[in-house]
């Protein structure tokens, strides 16, 4: 903490004689006309999208100092997001579903990791450096992104071009964990330097290297050297350190744009176990105290090459290739404490994925403005592993091919420049699922006092995972498998956005939003009791998910203050088979608000960010008094975000300061009676969400020259 | 100029923060010890082996200087060692790499009756760097049988398939393994006619109230009327009416496993009245034929690190009838589905709690020591009346007359160290329970990992069938790389 203070300290003496230029920090400056690319034929602005499309921008990641995805989708409406201190990985969740049912694109593809191809994504392994914008796009897509795009899409954005010749920019961010804050083993430090060259008119490249050690929350623990077997060994949050090296070269003709796009990420993540077995010797009255670690360092390798234009004849061309592989790799040994010693050192792959991929679509094959169509593909063979040791697989390391193939196409049709109408179908053939499709209808009205209307209606499948296909746990006491049978999961969802722009005097502008959704998901695989004697378990498709969702949101300006208030109100029902359940809807309240106020006079920006998750509700069983089951309604109690940051930018915007704060309501902890406990353990009664109020620093260096 | 500046700043900056910390080293030191601080001889014993051990491998090579006192005894006329003594020392080689090291000791002549007769040696000085002497710097060697006054032992479990169930003396610091798919039933000694079913192997037996002609029971053979069992389901926590119609559909619920229908085991706390086998009475018609589950087979593969691999493959179906024929048992069996039968007669041996009996072999064995001979029994697998099968399971000799209670260390307890003979609690003792010690004696979850681990928040106090009176801590449960089924202990006399 201490350490953070002279930090700043420092860079405040330097910047004390900063000159005052008057120049407008140009992020400030809110682009209402934001160009999406998510679900369109081709990109173009957000009022032209048939899709109601949610942009979070480059300057609300800057404020916010987001160096990954989990950084900042924390203050996004309907989305949560679920940190795991014991993994390291933070999960989504959507709507009340989890990782699998949301899909993660990167420049309009998904991008891999060690559990899978788009979904169950670790949010801390996507790195925000060289983005764009990011968009969200609410219910399911099925249609344009494929399985498992149920509850939503989150598509990234990366740039592809620059202002100037020459941009470098490198950047260092000092943040603490909690108060913990040191300058190497505690905190989280990150270094970044990004170059980019437009080396013609025509071609641009940049590089982007970051490093990002998060020293690991240690709480009331002790790290890696303590000796006694008093639960103090190890950390409450797992220390992590990622590099993530990004090359891009883009080429942009007349007619047709190409991007080579090329990623390698390294993690590692260090799991010191908390029991020590401290093996006292009464002989000697010595110890010699052990503990068996675990070291995971998971390693990606994207490349995606994309070009898209137009041919002679007018049709639109848009085709992706790629290949993308994590491989996520443990090391286990023993660890004599005292003589810093492993032993028994064993390495081996831990999961895996592995992907060719490929995506095009084609368009504007009629040249004619009121209809158009678009066909399309997306294949991918993906090989998938799964080492005996990260799940029950009966002893035994699961390696599957999957191969989808995948065609679809939509129509168009455009009769007047306020109504449009887009119905599309995608046909999904897998050589290990049955052959699934999913529908969409989208439509839009421009109405004459601006009014906008959007309603959607689209479905999804949801492919099962190796767990629910291929565990295998048998023993004395255990009967629990996987069920290389199982259906996919059908998702279905209908949305309605109404949105309007209201202009007044001053400058004074509103961008209200009403949207209701609606999310089915069907025949959802659950682990059920097959027999109750003996004792049997296996994933099964059998209950119901459904949920409806209110939300209003209102983007503001005025003069130099934006801002943005939201509500959302929502309720999950479950219906689960052959189980003693109650299918009420459980209702969920969250708020979001956001405030930024910039001072062109001193090139500065206050901001503040808001959100409010109110109680969770979900039904447990229980037994009363008599030892009779019944069902009680559990509870997650309400719990907020808040998050403040001051940018200031001097020498003509060369540098820029951001000092901020996250977490300031210091949310930890929740609790909770609404989490079910597994076979052999009670259910928690607090769930982890944060680690603490913190605060950071990042400083950033732009040079630009032609 | 300043922009120079700035830069020089976020070099160093960059520098700095690309750096990585190390953490303050702590180190084991090199200590020598005996391993026990006492050992006496038999009368048979000639030689004994001494054995010294390090807190780590040594370094390097070295030396250990010992020196002795004695009591009515005299080098080379009573004894000598190996190494042999030079001017009232032994130097005992330390090897580079080892972590323990030898002498041996042997005795010519056994000391006159009535009189006592000892050695005790003292480590006097190690010749390796850094090194010291610490906790037993003595041995005392008695050349007349007497108690042990304490000791580290290790019963032989023999890992994560736990092959083993070890009987231990602690008075004699003895332990006798013995394979646990020895024997499934045991034929008790005492007055009552009790037959015992090994948990150890985790074997169940049943009651087929319909049947006294063990020839007229088969897998096939059908109830009439149907069974009517009012089982108790362990995750909902209630009963459930089962009906079973065949001997074939009872064995799912007569099996061990958590669907197991009744207490188709004994009592874990060992009471005669609680053996799953009624007692056997005098009149032969109030005999029934019992349906017995053999347990399940020795794996041969350890499980990984922290875990535990104790059978899932079933060892088969017996089905026995037991009766009386004066004082000794009389044992009819056969496999489930066999025509013919088996009969053997056993009899009562009254210096042992009971006599082991193995279907498979088709023969008697003492399993236990004689029952003034053991105090604890490291069961390993240990399978309970409610389906549940634990490892790790200790016992104590309730049969022999052994008592054990568990202390737990709180506020205004006193530390293993500290426990002294006048902080005993007689009534503590439990002489009727055998599974006070049970598996309370390790976790295997912890708040944030699996690892399973000796508890050092606890310790047991146990009184022998001679009377001596031992504090007992466990120091482990794994072996260095892990491994399951690898316990170890120290005791002290009071």
């Amino acid at each position: 903490m201490k350490q953070l203070t002279y930090l700043i300290l420092f860079l405040t003496v330097s910047f004390g004689f900063a000159q005052k230029v008057q120049i407008m920090d140009s992020l400030v400056v809110n682009d209402l006309e934001e160009v999406v690319v998510t679900g369109q034929y081709n990109p173009q602005s957000v009022k032209k999208s048939v899709y109601e499309v949610t942009v979070i921008s480059q300057a609300d990641i800057n404020r916010q100092a987001g160096n990954n995805l989990a950084d900042v989708l924390n203050q996004t409406l309907n989305i949560s997001i679920l940190p795991n201190a014991s993994t390291g990985k933070s999960s989504i969740k959507m709507f009340g579903l989890d990782g699998q049912y949301v899909k993660i694109l990167v420049d309009n593809i998904p991008l891999v990791n060690d559990e899978g191809f788009g979904n169950n994504t670790d949010l801390t392994q996507i790195n925000l450096d060289d983005i764009e914008h990011i968009e969200i796009v609410e219910g399911a897509m099925g249609v344009q992104y494929g399985a498992d795009a149920v509850a939503g899409v989150i598509n990234i954005i990366t740039k592809k071009s620059a202002n100037y010749k020459w941009q470098i920019r490198p950047y260092l961010q000092e943040e603490t964990i909690g108060d913990e804050y040191g300058w190497f083993d505690k905190g989280r430090h990150i270094q970044s330097l990004s170059v980019s060259n437009n080396i013609s008119e025509k071609l641009y490249a940049n590089i982007t290297a970051t490093r990002n050690d998060f020293a690991g929350l240690w709480g009331d623990k002790q790290g890696e050297s303590y000796q006694y077997n008093d639960g103090k060994r190890g950390y409450e949050w797992l220390p992590k350190l990622q590099y993530n090296t990004k090359g891009m070269l883009s080429y942009q003709a007349e007619n047709m744009k190409m991007f080579y796009k090329f990623e390698y990420f390294n993690e590692k993540v260090s799991r010191y176990d908390s029991v020590v077995r401290e093996n006292y010797n009464p002989s000697t009255q010595t110890r010699n105290p052990i503990s068996s670690d675990e070291i995971f360092t998971s390693q990606r390798f994207m490349h995606h090459l994309n070009a898209n234009g137009s041919f002679n004849s007018g049709i639109l061309y848009n085709v992706s290739l790629s290949f993308q592989q994590q491989k996520k790799n443990a090391e286990t040994y023993n660890y004599r404490i005292l003589e810093e010693e492993k032993f028994d050192v064993a390495e081996f792959e831990y999961e895996s994925r592995s992907i060719y991929y490929s995506k095009g679509t084609f368009s504007n094959f009629l040249n004619e403005s009121a209809f158009d169509f678009q066909v399309g593909y997306e294949i991918s063979q993906n090989e998938g592993y799964a080492s005996s040791i990260s799940g029950d697989y009966d002893g035994e390391n699961i390696r599957r091919k999957i191969g989808s193939y995948d065609v679809f196409a939509s129509a168009e049709y455009v009769p007047n420049s306020r109504l449009s109408f887009r119905p599309g179908a995608r046909v999904f053939f897998s050589n290990k699922f049955d052959t699934q499709t999913a529908l969409e209808l989208s439509s839009k009205y421009l109405f004459k006092n601006k009014m906008e209307v959007r309603a959607v209606v689209g479905t999804a499948p949801r492919m099962p995972n190796f767990t629910e296909l291929y565990s295998y746990f048998v023993d004395a006491n255990h009967d629990v498998r996987g069920n290389e049978d199982l259906k996919p999961e059908e998702g279905i969802s209908a949305f309605i956005h109404a949105k309007k722009i209201f202009e007044f005097q001053n400058n004074f502008s509103l961008r209200s939003k009403l949207s209701v959704g609606y999310i089915d998901v069907d025949d959802r695989i659950e682990l059920i009791i097959v027999n109750s004697s003996p004792l049997a378990y296996q994933y099964t498709n059998i209950d119901k998910y459904k949920t409806w969702n209110v939300s209003f949101s209102n983007g503001f300006m005025y003069q130099n203050i934006s801002g943005n208030l939201g509500i959302s109100y929502s309720g999950v029902s479950k219906v689960l088979e052959g189980r003693n359940y109650d299918d009420d809807y459980l209702k969920a309240l969250q708020l979001n608000a956001s405030l930024s106020y910039s001072v062109p006079q001193w090139n500065t920006t206050f901001s503040t960010y808001f959100k409010h998750n109110g109680p969770e509700y979900q039904f447990l069983q229980d037994q009363d008094e008599n030892g009779e089951t019944i069902l009680i309604r559990g509870k997650q109690d309400a719990y907020s975000w808040w998050d403040a940051s001051i940018r200031k930018a001097f020498y003509n915007n060369k540098l820029q300061l951001t000092l901020g704060a996250r977490n300031l309501l210091d949310v930890t902890r929740v609790n909770s009676t609404s989490v079910s406990g597994g076979v052999h353990s009670g259910p928690p009664s607090n769930v982890l969400l944060g680690y603490g109020r913190s605060y950071f620093i990042k400083l950033l260096y732009n040079l630009n020259f032609n | 100029m300043k922009n120079k500046f700035l830069i020089l700043n976020l070099f160093v900056l960059f520098i700095l923060a690309s750096c990585s910390d190390d953490d303050t080293k702590t180190t084991q030191e090199f200590v020598v010890a005996f391993e026990n601080p006492s050992v006496s001889l038999t009368t048979e014993e000639e030689t004994k082996e001494v054995k010294l051990v390090f807190s780590r491998n040594a370094a390097e090579n070295g030396t250990a200087t010992i020196t002795y006192t004695t009591v009515n005894a005299e080098y080379d006329t009573h004894f000598t060692t190996n190494p042999a003594s030079e001017e009232g020392t032994i130097t005992v080689p330390v090897t580079a790499g080892s972590n323990s090291a030898t002498f041996t000791l042997n005795k010519l002549q056994n000391p006159i009756e009535g009189t006592e007769m000892s050695v005790t040696f003292k480590l006097a000085s190690i010749s390796n760097p850094e090194s010291s002497i610490q906790g037993n710097t003595s041995l005392a060697v008695s050349f007349t049988e007497s108690a042990a006054l304490g000791g580290v032992l290790s019963p032989d479990w023999g890992g994560s398939t736990y092959p083993n169930q070890v009987f231990i003396d602690l008075s004699s610091q003895k332990m006798t393994p013995i394979k646990r798919d020895t024997w499934e039933l045991a034929f008790y000694s005492g007055s009552e006619n009790r037959v015992f079913l090994n948990p150890a192997l985790r074997v169940s037996a049943a009651e087929l109230t319909q049947f006294t002609d063990i020839n007229a029971v088969t897998s096939s053979t059908v109830f009439d009327p149907p069974l009517v069992i009012n089982s108790f389901d362990l995750f909902t926590q209630s009963f459930n009416e089962v009906i079973v119609n065949s001997v074939e559909e009872y064995k799912v619920g007569v099996k061990v496993s958590y669907s197991v229908y009744e207490p188709y085991v004994d009592t874990s706390t060992g009471e005669l009245e609680g053996t799953a086998i009624s007692e056997i009475a005098v009149n032969d018609e109030e005999n029934k034929v019992y349906l017995v589950y053999m347990g399940t087979e020795i794996e041969d593969t350890p499980a990984e690190p922290g875990k535990i691999n104790t059978g899932s493959v079933d060892r088969g179906w017996y089905k026995i009838r037991v009766t009386m024929e004066g004082d000794s048992y009389k044992l009819k069996y056969a496999p489930l589905d066999a025509t013919d039968y088996s009969e053997v007669l056993i009899s009562k041996t009254p210096q042992y709690n009971s006599t082991a009996f193995s279907l498979t072999n088709n023969k008697a064995l003492s399993v236990e020591p004689a029952k003034a001979e053991w105090d604890l029994n490291f069961s390993g697998v240990f399978a309970t009346e409610i389906g549940t099968t634990y490892s790790d399971f200790v016992l104590h000799n309730t049969l022999g007359g052994t008592g054990v209670y568990e202390v737990v260390i709180e506020d205004g307890i006193k530390s293993y160290e500290d426990f002294t003979m006048s902080d005993v609690i007689e009534d503590s003792l439990v002489f009727d329970k055998k599974n006070i010690i049970g598996s309370g004696w390790r976790s295997t979850t912890g708040p944030s990992s699996s690892t399973p681990v000796s508890k050092n928040d606890r310790y047991y106090v146990l009184k022998d069938t001679d009377g001596n009176y031992y504090k007992i801590r466990f120091t482990a449960l794994l072996s260095e790389s892990g491994e399951r089924g690898y316990p170890k202990f120290e005791y002290n006399l009071l």
